[in-house]
């Protein structure tokens, strides 16, 4: 699966790279009718890195945008810091509540950028249910839904909207790459040197990320099965996502729920629409650097996973929903879902055999040599698909580093990894749904290259 | 000595694992023997290139001129690929006096001449290097090897060719595109197509029109999309025609060309299309109405704040707040519509435009209009949001669907 997936991207890839060849971004600037982006940017707590995420946003490379910030009850500064930065004034624009969420504290408008506008509103304790009241406000036709703790580089918004504009009838959302910010050196809320983090734990993480967003997502992209569209950086009609009714307030993993729903909501429909990935509108977000922050992470990913793939059950192998019902739901349910329980089920079973002295010792050896092999190939394929293509990493040790990592990330990562996805579903089960946020450094703070 | 097959050959069952973990191995060292490799030769090419630019830039003059005779570098084709690069880039970003001196040196030179032959002769990505070339000389020259380009197989040097002639600008490149769309039909991403059209059309937005008439309801949108961008006062009757048609995308190109046109009648025809079914008909004929800046328009621009769809609103409101000089006699009238959505809309664009102090202070003149209790009331309304009174709001139900 995984190999067919290296061989798709690789051929996306190159075809991709080739039609921007021909390609100026500059035409999307100058054309007097791409239509408007609105922004939405839920924060809580992030008085840290607000200003200069906002900041950010504002001089993106965009002909019209809109940023509208949803500051979701932070207990923090956020607000402060915001009013201080952009020069609030409460306003009393007309806010209906198509979409249900929190209470609303108020709105402001700044005075020092009239595109940006502020919603104060109470915590329901999701991000979900900010998003949604971004949502109600929204006035453009396409809405992207920005984290605060990430960073858009500057001609983002109109590599995102490519397959908009050569499609704009049929795509109804995009998808772009997320990449780690650890290490990389950062100024003036831009990415100025592109580094490797120190730290195992994050290069592991950089090595994961490029084999989700370059093999993974550009793959399923291709067949119109992208159940995944990242929180922290997506593209959406508007009128579709009013239309499912915005995010489910209490979802966990909202981001893959919303697309669920979108593409039940549009094959129901029986229309015709695509959902797309673009590797290169890069969105540059902090990835926990220490194991309990990552590991809540995970478990909060395996959590939502399960939370968006139980509603959506009803989709499995019946014919409206076409191949998300018959292959990419099945897949996020046997190869994501259940991996780790039947990962833990190979090692009990391997171990039992093994005092039982059932085990072939020489046929375990050689699957595991495979395994680790075959794994590895597909993590220096994605080194290789991001070398082809992007080369972010442009300097020699890094990429040494990376492709040391491909090796090194199978013991024992994965079976940590393993360790928090079984706490995930263990936490479901349990009922517990509580959103506990990484430790973060914050964008303002300079990271140094090594 | 056994070779490594037949080895492999005698372990039987186990061969297969053996063998699938030579492969994966393999490919292991491919893959990392690939990235190593490509590493090595880009520094090496990009390090050659960069030094062979430098030593061009130095002589940058003497080339362009012709003392450094084109022969010398025109066969190489690493050189002539980073001058022509060079030339182009100068060219893009030149003013009109150096823009003719690097034209006149790609012409002499033969390197437009090149691109043209490329164009035509070859295939695939080198003729859409070429297309793309050619494009950016904005040669006139180059329009039929660009139109041939348009007819090309590959979606790509289609787009590559029709960006080409968007950039030339001119109504005989805008003939070409409109002749292979009839021959076609719609088969290209639209933006690129429309800022093709826009560019090419705007000096004469007339060529469109023969196709508007005749091209089926998908092209007819495109076209009526340039053409709301393009059209100039010479348009005005074809306009107002356009009010009345079937698709709702050409009434709202109508709707905005005629803010660029400002036609006899535009107010007329606008207010009618304000009350047209179909929401984005609306709100482009409110936006128009509100760059008219047209005072006939506030009565429609004052009925639409009463619309179903908030965008409708929001324009209206954007627009009747540019009538600084009637703001009282608006404020009056939004507050008697006792729409309280439409007087949020109205507040709401009040501040965003700074205004919420001048009809404040206007407000409290005397030499107004209105009563004193009135100015009170409104002065009220102005400071909660509010429709205090019924006496003001003369009763009205929000407008749920508008009628054409």
């Amino acid at each position: 699966m995984y190999l067919l997936a290296l061989i798709i991207a690789l051929k996306t890839s190159a075809t991709h790279q080739r039609g921007l060849e021909s390609f100026r971004l500059r035409w999307i600037t100058e054309s007097p009718l791409a239509p408007p982006i609105t922004l939405l940017v839920p924060a809580y707590n992030e008085e840290k890195s607000i200003r200069v995420a906002i900041r950010n946003l504002l001089e993106l490379n965009y002909p019209e945008i809109e940023v509208i910030v949803i500051n979701d009850g932070s207990k923090d500064q956020t607000l402060h810091e915001l009013q201080d930065e952009f020069k609030l004034r409460p306003t009393r624009m007309v806010y209906v509540q198509e979409i249900a969420s929190a209470e609303i504290r108020g709105l402001y408008r700044s005075d020092a950028d009239p595109r940006l506008l502020v919603i104060d509103k109470e915590s329901a304790g999701s991000k979900a249910d900010a998003v949604n009241a971004g949502l109600n406000a929204a006035t453009s036709p396409y809405v992207c839904i920005v984290d605060s703790d990430s960073m858009l580089e500057r001609d983002a918004l109109l590599r995102i909207m490519v397959p908009v504009l050569a499609d704009p009838k049929r795509v109804v959302g995009v998808g772009g790459i997320i990449r780690i910010l650890n290490g990389s050196e950062i100024r003036g809320g831009q990415v100025k040197r592109v580094r490797l983090p120190r730290k195992s734990i994050e290069i592991i993480q950089v090595v994961e990320y490029l084999r989700a967003f370059l093999i993974g997502r550009e793959a399923w992209a291709q067949g119109n099965m992208m159940l995944i569209i990242s929180g922290a950086f997506g593209l959406f009609r508007t009128d579709l996502v009013r239309a499912v009714g915005g995010y489910r307030a209490k979802a966990i993993g909202e981001d893959f729920d919303l697309v669920a729903r979108l593409h039940r909501y549009l094959l129901e429909k029986g229309e015709e629409y695509r959902i797309k990935f673009v590797p290169d509108p890069v969105c540059w977000t902090e990835a926990p650097s220490d194991l309990k922050s990552l590991g809540r992470q995970r478990a909060r990913w395996h959590k939502g996973l399960l939370d968006a793939l139980l509603p959506n059950s009803d989709m499995l192998f019946r014919s409206p929903y076409g191949r998300v019902g018959a292959v990419a739901l099945p897949y996020l349910w046997i190869y994501e879902l259940f991996a780790p329980i039947i990962e833990l089920g190979g090692m009990v079973t391997i171990v039992v055999a093994a005092v039982m002295g059932d085990l072939n010792h020489e046929f375990f050896v050689q699957f595991m040599i495979f395994g680790y092999a075959f794994a590895t190939v597909i993590s220096i394929g994605a080194v290789l698909q991001e070398e082809l293509t992007y080369k972010r990493y442009s300097d020699w040790q890094d990429v040494a580093r990376l492709v040391t990592y491909c090796f090194l990330e199978h013991f024992p990562y994965r079976q940590l990894h393993m360790v928090w996805r079984l706490q995930g579903l263990w936490q479901y089960m349990r009922g517990d749904m509580a959103w506990k946020s990484p430790a973060r450094k914050g964008l303002s703070a300079t990271t140094t290259a090594p | 000595m056994a070779s490594g097959s037949e080895i492999l050959h005698r372990l039987e069952p186990s061969a297969f694992v053996y063998k699938a973990i030579i492969v994966a191995i393999a490919a292991d060292v491919l893959l990392l023997a690939f990235i190593l490799l490509r590493r090595n030769y880009r520094k090496y090419y990009f390090r050659k290139r960069d030094a062979r630019v430098f030593e061009l830039r130095q002589q940058w003059d003497a080339l362009i001129s012709g003392e450094i005779p084109y022969e010398t570098w025109r066969s190489k084709s690493f050189d002539r690929r980073i001058i022509e690069d060079m030339a182009l880039d100068a060219f893009e970003a030149a003013a009109a006096d150096e823009s003719a001196r690097l034209l006149r040196f790609l012409r002499t030179s033969g390197l437009i001449e090149k691109r043209i032959f490329e164009a035509r002769k070859l295939k695939g990505w080198r003729r859409r290097s070429a297309l793309v070339a050619l494009g950016r000389t904005r040669a006139p020259e180059g329009i039929p090897a660009l139109s041939e380009g348009l007819r090309d197989r590959d979606p790509e040097a289609r787009n590559a060719a029709l960006r080409g002639l968007g950039r030339l600008g001119s109504p005989e490149a805008a003939e070409e595109i409109l002749h292979w769309l009839a021959e076609s039909g719609l088969n290209m991403p639209i933006l690129p197509l429309q800022s093709a059209l826009i560019n090419c059309s705007r000096e004469r937005p007339q060529i469109l029109l023969p196709y508007l008439q005749l091209a089926g309801p998908e092209l007819r949108e495109v076209l009526a999309r340039v053409l709301g961008e393009v059209a100039g006062p010479s348009l005005g009757a074809e306009l107002i025609g356009m009010v009345d048609d079937e698709l709702p995308e050409l009434r709202a190109a109508a709707a905005r060309a005629m803010s660029n046109a400002q036609p006899g009648h535009a107010v007329e025809a606008l207010g009618e299309l304000s009350r047209d079914d179909v929401w984005f008909v609306r709100l482009r004929s409110v936006v128009a109405m509100g760059k008219l800046c047209n005072s006939e328009g506030i009565p429609h621009l004052i009925n639409a704040l009463r619309d179903s769809n908030r965008l409708v609103r929001m324009r209206a409101a954007e627009g009747l707040v540019d009538f600084k000089s009637e703001i009282v006699s608006i404020f009056t009238q939004v507050v008697k519509t006792g729409d309280r959505y439409g007087l949020h809309a109205f507040i709401a664009a009040l501040e965003n435009a700074n205004l919420l102090k001048t009809l404040d202070a206007e407000l409290r003149q005397p030499v107004s209009s209105e009563t004193e209790g009135e100015r009170n009331e409104l002065l009220a309304v102005l400071h909660t949001g509010t429709l205090l009174k019924p006496k003001l709001a003369t009763a009205s139900q929000p407008v749920e669907t508008a009628a054409r």
